[in-house]
């Protein structure tokens, strides 16, 4: 009997036969298709492996640590936070490990059909899935994404040296961030939006207990030769509770912010504003520039980056200086000290190059766009200027400038945009399709 | 010599085409893979235009899809008996087979112009509603304030969040931000491009309060998927409750009460 395939023969498509034709595939067409059958079975079905957290490795650098003590940072933080699948909330972090447990993990859905993975469906592209602002897409943006790990959050309601308030950062996802990459998640629910607020904590105070305990090393006593002593008294109460106290204490610590005067005249507001903008008290002219463009400089750093660039210039400057120095004039231990010190500035290098996205300068923001990144309310704005922005060369004005007068500089930064309306605008269309 | 097995084999597996064909346009709307609700005023003659010339296309599809069937079946080279013989052709028919379809694309094309006009064309007169700007991946809004003009001071902000009158005309000045998005209303039958540089004005009426999808419709970049807004068409009153609501909001002077929640209840 032949067999199946015989009997339907797809040589007959050229339109002749020829005797004793059978089943004949071209070659190259039987080669085409066991590369594709390669090609589907080789990527395989299985599931992917579990993501896992990075370990901090320029601050593991910094501190100088063994291999031993990255192993026990790494052993204690999996101990007291889970992985990224699996994440663990002790009494201590108060925080909501449901929450947490909706937030984490794979995407995928469970028996009611509630969505889970919420974090890595969002968030882990830009923010890593570490919260270190450094996930696949990070290099690409300007502004880059926010690294949580050293627990400083730039857009609040509360003092400068202060945590966010749990409804900071729910703002912050509904609406995203103007000017930035950071999209608004209004159309996500609210208890989704609460969940991946809860696991930004969580990265957060994982992060900061991450540096905790790199830098608890530094402090120890010979006798403990090199390795933290594993006891909740030592790990938690002393190294990383205080880091979760801090964010419970941030609701109380919100900024209280007097009404602006009901009767306020807005033109004589925004002229005192102005007086303010170009005073010397405020002197927001140094940074924002005399035309308000953002230009008045354009070498300051924000607080993440400012870290790798001061350490960027250590290396290099040591670097440098070994090309031109010789340890033939130093002692053994002096030389040996050296040679590991050069060591070490070529294992930061090389730790930086994977480890650490390049600095970017952060330039004053140009108050003539209209577009405020912490928000555009008059009370945004207030507290961006009392407070400054924690993270950043903006100084907090508290202290030095009244109330009244920061809601005066507030309402001159809202008519910045208008400014020149009386010469340019309404009645002045720019562009030629303007027909409205 | 292919065996007569094989002849039918081959026949049935063309006429599986026009049958597959048919079927998947008959049985999609109980899938839901079919046209999403309509709610605007020009959907109707849209979706008309489409179902014309998808009948009129499927009648000839499955015409010579039949037909390429019915050749393959009656002439198979195991039962058919006697040579083919070669002919130059008919005249005839060829210029039949090409004056139709091209009246049919002719008679298309017209019968489409008004519809076309309708929306692209006869822009109604009145300043915009609201401007909305592409960005990736976020539709930035912006509606003139109480003053009616776009670019004062009074004007309201927002992200992915949509408000319009019911039964009204809406008037869309659609830009971008960086690069080209395409502002894609499912329900009410508008996709135009956001060209970089462009102003372009869309409009619409809708008929149907509800809340939609605003979608993007050209690949933007790597959140082009995510680019997702919400159109929210509700009564007049309700839209302008909500302007006044979310301005109001805008110009907060003090915390919301919101803004209190320490954690956010269960």
């Amino acid at each position: 009997m032949k067999s199946f395939l015989q009997c339907v023969p797809l040589s007959g498509i050229a339109g002749n036969r020829s005797p004793g034709n059978r089943l004949r595939l071209a070659p190259g067409a039987l080669l085409s298709l066991a590369l594709i059958a390669a090609c589907i079975f080789s990527s395989g079905c299985g599931a992917t492996p579990a993501a896992s957290y990075r370990l901090n490795m320029v601050e593991a650098t910094k501190q100088r640590l063994t291999t031993e003590q990255e192993r026990q940072v790494a052993t204690v933080l999996l101990a007291m936070f889970g992985t990224p699948d699996e994440p663990v909330a002790m009494a201590w972090t108060g925080l909501d490990e449901a929450k947490l447990r909706l937030a984490s993990g794979p995407v995928r859905s469970d028996i009611v059909g509630r969505k889970n993975g919420l974090y890595r469906e969002h968030c882990a592209h830009c923010h890593g899935i570490t919260g270190d602002g450094m996930g696949p897409t990070a290099a690409f943006l300007n502004p880059y994404p926010r690294d949580y790990r050293p627990g400083i959050f730039k857009f609040k309601s509360t003092e400068r040296a202060d945590k966010p308030t749990h409804a900071d950062l729910l703002r912050i996802l509904r609406n995203g961030i103007a000017g930035t990459s950071m999209p608004s998640f209004a159309l996500l629910s609210e208890s989704q939006i609460d969940a991946l607020v809860e696991y930004v904590k969580y990265l957060s105070i994982r992060g900061e207990a991450e540096l905790a305990l790199m830098r608890a090393y530094f402090e120890l006593d010979d006798d403990a030769e090199g390795k933290l002593p594993e006891t909740r008294e030592f790990l938690v109460d002393e190294t990383v509770s205080p880091i979760a106290e801090k964010w419970e204490l941030a609701a109380a610590a919100r900024i209280e912010v007097p009404e602006m005067a009901a009767d306020i005249d807005l033109a004589a507001s925004v002229a005192k504003g102005r007086e303010l903008f170009y005073g010397d008290k405020a002197n927001c002219v140094k940074c924002h520039g005399v035309t308000g463009l953002g230009d008045g400089q354009a070498n300051d750093y924000d607080d993440w980056n400012k870290a790798i660039v001061e350490i960027n210039k250590e290396i290099k400057g040591g670097l440098s200086k070994a090309g031109e120095t010789s340890t033939s004039g130093m002692s053994q231990g002096d030389a040996d000290d050296y040679r590991k010190q050069v060591a070490w500035l070529g294992k930061f290098s090389h730790v930086l190059d994977g480890d650490a996205l390049k600095p970017r300068t952060i330039p004053p923001r140009n108050l003539r766009h209209g577009i405020y990144r912490g928000g555009r309310r008059p009370l945004d704005l207030y507290y961006r200027i009392h407070a400054g922005i924690n993270g950043a060369p903006m100084p907090a004005a508290k202290g030095t400038i009244p109330p009244e007068d920061i809601w005066h500089i507030v309402n001159y930064i809202r008519s910045l945009p208008y400014e020149f309306d009386g010469e340019l605008g309404a009645d002045r269309p720019m562009v030629a399709r303007d027909r409205f | 010599m292919g065996s007569r097995l094989g002849g039918i084999f081959w026949s049935l597996v063309f006429l599986g085409v026009p049958v597959l064909g048919v079927a998947t346009f008959a049985l999609a709307p109980s899938y839901n893979i079919w046209l999403p609700r309509d709610v605007s005023e020009h959907g109707a003659s849209i979706d008309s235009i489409f179902m014309f010339i998808l009948v009129l296309t499927g009648v000839v599809f499955v015409a010579t899809e039949g037909l390429l069937f019915w050749f393959l079946w009656k002439y198979d080279a195991a039962k058919a008996k006697g040579a083919a013989t070669y002919i130059h052709g008919s005249h005839a028919l060829e210029v039949v087979w090409t004056i139709i379809p091209a009246a049919t694309l002719l008679f298309l094309a017209i019968y489409q112009m008004n519809t076309w006009a309708d929306i692209k064309m006869r822009r109604p007169a009145m300043t915009p509603t609201v401007e909305v700007v592409g960005r990736q991946f976020e539709w930035r809004l912006r509606y003139p304030g109480r003053d009616g003009m776009l670019g004062t001071r009074d004007d309201l902000f927002l992200t992915n969040d949509m408000h319009v009158p019911v039964d009204e005309d809406i008037l869309i000045q659609l830009k971008s931000m960086d690069v080209l998005h395409s502002f894609f209303l499912p329900n009410l039958r508008i996709k135009q491009d956001a060209v970089p540089g462009m102003k372009i004005p869309v409009w619409f009426k809708a008929k149907e309060t509800g809340q939609f999808d605003i979608v993007c419709a050209e690949l933007c970049g790597w959140g082009h998927y995510k680019m997702k807004g919400r159109l929210t068409i509700e009564s007049r009153a309700d839209f302008d409750r909500w302007l006044e609501e979310t301005y109001a909001k805008q110009e907060a002077t003090q915390p919301a009460p919101e803004d209190a929640v320490t954690a956010a209840a269960d």
